[in-house]
């Protein structure tokens, strides 16, 4: 390969229930759209969108991946090189928030122990607004939709720190916090990837041992 | 003559004139001023003012000559003027006629063309009128014509009667029925009327019984008149039902073969793929058959509703063909069975890999049926909307496009097909993960072998995985195969290939190297005349030696089929991609999921790095040490005599490279040719090192010095043979020392320092000198001290 005009990349891959967002959210960020009317995601889509952060190109690779059970085994395999995954669910679905902890442990399951998990809630309808949670875990989207709220903030707060993750809440349908959303994420993921080849620097490991690595608050995310 | 007259008297006239006028506009011409004279008293003013007046008074004359010079022209451009006079009268009155002729003109045209106008609008009325009677006409030959035809049985005619009614303006009939034969015109409308709800009964009643009976050109013939009645939904949507029941009749016949199907049939083993594919061909081929019929009679962009339609049929009989499947082939029981094998620590029975085979190779081939089917339907689909849309607006178009996505996107079919390929996914995952562990559990080395068995064993099993998903034709079945086979490689089978490495190669004792050598040729010689050779329970040394070796090329060749297995798939996929599967994103999914894979290939050659470094440290390292060491037991501070001696019987050196020799035999002989270069060459490395410690803490004197240099000469030859990289480089140092062990005097040494070196490039720092010219007990620390470098 010719060398590449970035200086990071990441691999960002989306999950989460079905019809939650996750496809608007990606659209949103990547191609500032909002598509109404979008079909379901079969298997997995796949964006490019290169950010700068602090003078740094930052070439973020975006799967977007089906959210239906049949497509379960073909989406998984994505979970293992991805460098942060986004659990999405959407405020007004309950069953999508009590789908978490499925979804958690599946990532347990599958993705590297290094990944950086968020949870977003996005809100996809077309009169309210959506919302995205980011913890280290997951996002909650369709804020747009508040007063169809099924799942309140607070639990999703509660649940994302007890699960050690970072919640943020999303529209991706009036757009709100999505850039922050994948913002702070490439900002984290930038200063995991630094502390990563520092430790690497001062042991080197022996080959095949994965190392699990503290997740340290590196951006204000405010 | 006046002219002349007043030329004559202008001079004085102007010269007598002109002063006062100059005077009084003083302030232009005249700086100076009456008043200023005036007050002036003194005679020296007066005469510069004098003075200055006079110049002036030149210059005016000047001016006025001048102007005098160009009066000739200015007269006769006044003659000329005045003989132009009368033209102008005339050209005036010319003008004004002209101005009159034209409006009357104008006037005239104005008259003609609405006059035109005029005609126009009689000629169009009288067009209209001769439609509107041309279509009263039709109306009442239609009217007639219907009768007769309907009373003939002639059902085209009598659509096309109908038709031409249909198509009538509105407008014309309603004008009909005012005008004086109102009353008539309505009851035959009536008639027309009551004759178009008969005809469109007689036409469905024909078109079931036609259906009914299976007589195709029947069924075409009313299928053809539909359209004509305005129809065209209706016409397609029970043309279909006729389609649909040869469909299904034809899918039941098919299926109750699979099940007498004989299981020692050539094509039992992908009987079900075979049934899809006969479904369909078969639907494809009514596609193929009366996509004309339907674009001639109904138009195009109606194929999408025939297809439509089909698919609905299709998605019935694909919808018991993968019962059957599942139910004949256990999929759903296997892909349980698998699912609790594939969670580590399962206590349930493994399921055998090799009997997955079969039934992985069918869904593959089913799928791939099916995107090929789909494709076909995409293709012909799109293209009968192109042709119906092309001065259609983006919306339309961008409709249509919605439209087509959703039928396929979201037929059974598809559905169906994902589901199985999903756990086809994970089944396929379990078959390479065993098969792979099958392949390291029964690992065996041949002697003359570099590699052991499992290395091709296992990438032959993973291209095998990625190729039968790649047959699939599913990009996303494919990227996910990378991915678990990248998975599977970088930590499964590259932890393997790590423990075996950390057992490390055993350490052995200068006195044990030479049976060593010899042992660890009779182990290969022994493991040959078993036929297999268990690397798993090493318990002797020279087992594990050789393990350690074999697991070394093993690693190595990983790293490059993992290279190989790239650029193969991305050949085998150009193909796919050249026929435009899996849409825009396929090409992009598809080259990221292959570059993670070929970054493993980086990670097997860091392996290979490391498990280098530690062979260099654990094995060549403790037995090259003492073998320099042994440098100290041979004095370099020798007389004529022994330097003599030492010619003949050389002390050292020759006895070091043997060993060299002897030791890297070892490696030569059971290591590929690219790792053995790599060793060899960190074995210099490490003998450049030692040495140099060991020549900084001996003495020389001249002749010690001469001894070294000729001993380094023969060790630097000797490393020149077995390695392809350049040593010298390495050796720098070591050849600097020996050239300044080697110096007559002390000061010698200025001869190649500083602006005397020429080529060389010191590697010695001035302190390294000194410390070298120290070790020679014959030079003077004062002199030593006293150079300058």
């Amino acid at each position: 390969m010719s060398m590449e005009d970035y200086d990071f990349l990441f691999k960002i891959v989306l999950i989460g229930n079905a019809g939650v967002g996750k496809t608007c959210l990606v659209r949103r960020f990547t191609q500032g759209l909002f598509p109404p009317g979008q079909g379901a995601t079969i298997g997995v889509d796949f964006m490019i969108k290169t950010v700068e952060i602090n003078g740094e190109k930052v070439k973020l690779q975006i799967w977007d991946t089906a959210g239906q059970e049949r497509f379960r085994s073909i989406t998984q395999s994505y979970y293992r090189s991805a460098n942060a995954l986004i659990l999405t669910y959407d405020i007004t679905c309950e069953e999508s928030f009590r789908c978490l902890p499925e979804w958690l442990r599946e990532i347990e399951q599958y993705a590297s122990n290094k990944v950086i998990t968020v949870l977003v809630a996005p809100e996809v309808s077309f009169d309210i607004t959506s919302i995205t949670c980011i913890s280290c875990r997951f996002v909650g989207n369709k804020i747009d939709l508040a007063e169809r709220r099924e799942v309140s903030q607070q639990r999703a707060e509660e649940f994302s720190e007890a699960q050690d993750m970072y919640y943020l809440e999303t529209s991706a349908k009036e757009s709100d916090n999505v850039e922050k959303l994948f913002l702070d994420l490439a900002c984290r993921l930038i200063s995991e990837a630094r502390q990563n080849t520092l430790v690497n620097n001062v042991s080197s490991p022996l080959p095949g041992e994965g190392k699990s690595i503290s997740y340290l608050t590196c951006c204000n995310f405010n | 003559m006046r002219t002349k007259m007043a030329d004559l008297d202008s001079p004085p006239k102007l010269s007598g004139v002109q002063p006062p006028s100059e005077g009084v506009g003083g302030g232009r011409c005249s700086e100076i001023s009456a008043e200023l004279i005036r007050s002036l008293t003194e005679l020296q003013e007066l005469e510069a003012v004098y003075e200055r007046l006079c110049g002036e008074e030149k210059v005016v004359e000047r001016e006025l000559d001048a102007l005098l010079e160009q009066q000739n022209s200015i007269e006769s451009k006044m003659v000329t003027l005045h003989r132009m006079g009368p033209n102008l009268q005339l050209i005036e009155g010319d003008a004004k006629q002209l101005a009159g002729m034209i409006t009357f003109t104008c006037n005239l045209a104005e008259n003609v063309s609405s006059k035109v106008r005029q005609l126009d609008l009689a000629k169009n009325r009288l067009y209209q009128a001769i439609q509107r009677a041309d279509d009263i006409l039709d109306l009442k030959f239609c009217m007639d014509g219907v009768q007769t035809a309907l009373r003939n049985e002639d059902y085209e005619q009598a659509a096309a009667h109908i038709h031409r009614y249909l198509c009538l303006d509105k407008s014309v009939i309603e004008l009909s029925r005012q005008g004086k034969e109102g009353s008539m015109i309505d009851a035959n409308l009536k008639l027309l009327q009551e004759a178009e709800q008969r005809l469109k009964a007689i036409v469905a009643e024909k078109f079931a019984i036609a259906t009914k009976e299976g007589d195709l050109p029947q069924v075409e013939r009313f299928f053809k008149i539909f359209p004509l009645l305005g129809l065209h939904e209706e016409g397609l949507r029970k043309f279909s039902e006729y389609l649909c029941k040869q469909v299904a009749s034809k899918a039941e016949e098919n299926l109750l073969m699979v099940l007498g199907t004989d299981m020692s049939d050539r094509r039992a083993a992908v009987i079900f793929a075979d049934t899809l594919t006969l479904l369909f061909e078969g639907i494809a081929r009514i596609v193929e058959t009366h996509q004309p019929i339907v674009e001639t009679y109904y138009g195009p962009g109606r194929l999408y509703t025939l297809i439509k339609y089909l698919q609905v049929e299709c998605d019935r009989q694909v919808e018991k063909v993968v019962d059957k499947f599942i139910k004949q082939r256990d999929y759903h029981q296997q892909f349980r069975h698998v699912q609790n094998n594939l969670m580590r620590n399962s206590t349930t029975e493994k399921i055998e890999p090799r009997e997955l085979d079969p039934i992985l190779t069918e869904v593959t081939l089913m799928n791939a049926r099916s995107e090929l089917y789909l494709r076909f339907l995409r293709k012909r689909i799109s293209s009968d909307f192109e042709v119906g849309d092309s001065m259609a607006s983006e919306e339309v178009k961008q409709e249509h496009q919605k439209c087509l996505d959703k039928l396929l996107n979201n037929c059974l079919l598809s559905c169906t097909m994902q589901e199985l390929i999903g756990l086809y996914v994970t089944m396929e995952e379990y078959f390479m993960r065993e098969t792979v562990n099958k392949a390291v559990a029964l690992d065996t080395y041949e002697k003359g072998q570099l590699t052991s068995s499992m290395v091709d064993d296992v990438f032959y099993i993973v291209k095998k995985c990625i190729g039968r998903a790649l047959s699939s034709s599913s990009i996303d079945c494919l990227c996910a195969m990378i991915n678990l086979a990248t998975t599977e490689l970088e930590s499964d089978f590259r932890d393997v290939l790590c423990n075996k490495l950390r057992m490390g190669f055993p350490a052995t004792t200068f006195q044990d190297i030479q049976r060593g050598v010899t042992s660890a040729v009779n182990i290969m010689h022994s493991s040959l005349q078993q036929g297999k050779f268990d690397t798993k329970g090493i318990e002797s040394t020279d087992e594990a030696k050789l393990s350690f070796l074999v697991t070394l090329n093993n690693v190595e060749v990983c790293s490059e089929n993992i290279s190989t297995l790239k650029k193969t798939l991305e050949s085998d996929c150009t193909k796919l991609f050249s026929q435009g599967i899996g849409g825009e994103q396929a090409q992009a999914k598809f080259d990221s999921c292959l570059s993670d894979l070929a970054a493993v290939s980086n990670k097997f050659r860091d392996l290979l790095q490391e498990g280098l470094t530690e062979l260099n440290s654990t094995a060549i390292k403790p037995q090259v040490q003492p073998w320099i060491n042994s440098f100290f037991s041979v004095s370099h501070n020798i007389e004529e005599e022994e330097f003599n001696d030492y010619e003949a019987n050389d002390p050292w050196v020759q006895q070091f490279i043997l060993n060299l020799e002897q030791q890297m035999a070892e490696f030569k002989a059971s290591l590929s040719p690219v790792i053995y270069d790599s060793l060899t060459g960190l074995m210099t490395s490490l003998v450049a090192v030692e040495l140099e410690k060991v020549v900084l803490k001996s003495t020389f004197n001249r002749l010690g010095g001469l001894q070294f240099d000729k001993e380094l000469r023969s060790l630097i030859a000797y490393l020149t043979t077995v390695t392809t990289w350049t040593i010298r480089d390495k050796f720098a140092r070591l050849s600097q020392m020996a050239t300044i062990l080697n110096l007559e005097r002390v000061t010698e040494i200025l001869d190649y320092w500083g602006p005397n070196s020429g080529p060389l490039t010191w590697r010695l720092t001035p302190a390294e000198v000194r410390q070298v010219l120290a070790l020679r007990i014959d030079f003077r620390s004062e002199d030593i001290k006293r150079l300058r470098l």
